[in-house]
């Protein structure tokens, strides 16, 4: 049955507060339903039924991945091809594309990171600590990951703030303004055209876009558009969604004195208080292209539509999580799909979890008390990753 | 997550895939940690069977 249901990933009730519709849609009868809105597609909001889509990528293919279609024109020009490998890269390709970025995101390659991280932590805690409130979200969370991103690619940290302005245009204002997204993608791509030029003129070792340069896929070079692509799915994928993540889970944590008192009390909930804050809060939602006509679970999807992969919908799933909409820090089975399912599951959920842990960590330490400021005030961004964008807290 | 729910059992190799750290039966002290590790595991890929 298709349902038009109109609903709009980026209705101002629907980002700030998605449960209930997520909720309502997951009981009904009709637990996928359609929306014509931003291109059309289809929402899913059952955990099941999300995680056959992550895993049967040959029918759900990862042509495109973003919400809403390309803005006209991105796939002419000299970088039309540029994607974001392996996320955008399906079977056989998406094996070696995947492969080749795995060891820097091994446990072992992202505890390299890890002091400095804390450092870097504790300096922006420094920066607001006396003034007694910050922006737990624009002060802190959004200024950890596009850190710890710019040191693995090797590239200025000091064009942060320039990294993150991109990364907000090509994938947050940009997807409801495609003039926008289209220009922050090609600043993206133009700036590692550089940075790749850079390195071939002059060498370098230790960093990832070397470390592309260097490696040979039988044989060969790896394509340039790899490379660049890989560089632009750093950004894109490695800084918004983790800072979404610490955001989200910081604006928890500020409502919530009994949980810091228990995280207080009780350092040992950690690794099962971070995996339930990215149960609840899971940032991020990814797309699906339909490959050829199919009835999947009564819906008729056609070749070529789109299907959203709503992972925070999964995670309050009922079926899956007891009290889903509880935040349970010592939750003990926690199958949350955060980081996806299957072959695309995040390849960097490691250096994810652990920015997560070392940010709340830090400011716990230094900020044991904290509360929001106004809680009307705080703003959302949703769509493709959704997250505080200003959550002023007084401490 | 195995390797963080029950590190004497799963570690990682250089990709990050999981890998299993002891041979034969899961010894009686490690098995709440075992079943952790089973019940975390997104993509069930864990059964501990008897």
């Amino acid at each position: 049955m298709k349902q038009d249901t109109e609903y709009d990933i980026f209705d101002h009730d629907f980002v700030w507060n998605p449960f209930p519709a997520f909720d309502r849609v997951r009981e009904s009868d009709c637990p996928i339903v359609h929306s014509d809105k931003w291109g059309g597609s289809w929402m899913p909001t059952r955990y099941e039924d999300i995680v056959a889509i992550a895993q049967e990528h040959e029918v759900f293919t990862s042509r495109e991945i973003i919400v809403v279609p390309p803005p006209p024109g991105q796939l002419e020009g000299p970088y039309g091809g540029v994607k974001a490998p392996p996320i955008t890269s399906d079977p056989p390709d998406h094996h070696w594309h995947r492969r080749a970025i795995l060891p820097v995101f091994s446990p072992q390659s992202v505890a390299t990171y890890e002091q400095g991280m804390r450092d870097f932590c504790n300096g922006l805690i420094d920066g607001f600590i006396d003034k007694g409130r910050a922006d737990a979200a624009a002060d802190y969370a959004q200024r950890i990951p596009v850190n710890v991103i710019a040191r693995m690619l090797g590239v200025p940290v000091e064009m942060s703030d320039t990294f993150t302005e991109w990364v907000r245009g090509a994938l947050e204002v940009g997807l409801t303004n495609p003039e926008l997204r289209r220009a922050n993608r090609l600043k993206i791509i133009e700036f590692f055209v550089g940075q790749i030029n850079d390195r071939k003129a002059h060498p370098r070792k230790d960093d990832l876009i070397t470390d592309l340069l260097v490696l040979r896929v039988d044989g060969e070079p790896a394509p340039l558009e790899y490379v660049i692509g890989v560089c632009n799915l750093m950004l894109v994928a490695g800084i918004d969604t983790t800072w979404s993540a610490i955001g989200s889970s910081l604006w928890h944590l500020a409502g919530h004195p009994e949980h810091r008192a228990q995280l207080r009390d009780n350092p040992d909930l950690w690794p099962t208080a971070i995996e339930e804050f990215l149960r609840a809060y899971a940032p991020v939602t990814m797309a699906r292209i339909v490959d050829r006509d199919i009835e999947f679970q009564g819906c008729p999807m056609k070749a070529g539509d789109r299907v959203l992969m709503t992972f925070p919908a999964a995670n309050r799933d009922p079926r899956q999580f007891e009290h889903p909409d509880e935040v349970i820090l010592d939750r003990q089975n926690n199958r949350h799909v955060a980081f996806g399912a299957g072959i695309h599951r995040c390849a960097g959920s490691n250096l994810a979890r652990l920015e997560l842990k070392v940010a709340l960590q830090t400011w716990m330490e230094r900020i044991p008390e904290f509360s929001l400021v106004d809680p009307t005030a705080v703003t959302w961004a949703g769509g493709q990753v959704r997250g505080p964008r200003q959550c002023q807290v007084a401490f | 997550m195995c390797a963080i729910a029950a590190p004497e059992i799963f570690g990682s190799d250089d990709i990050g895939n999981a890998t299993i750290l002891i041979e034969g039966d899961i010894p009686a002290d490690l098995e709440a940690k075992a079943r952790r590790a089973e019940g975390n595991c997104p993509e069930r890929a864990i059964e501990i069977v008897a």
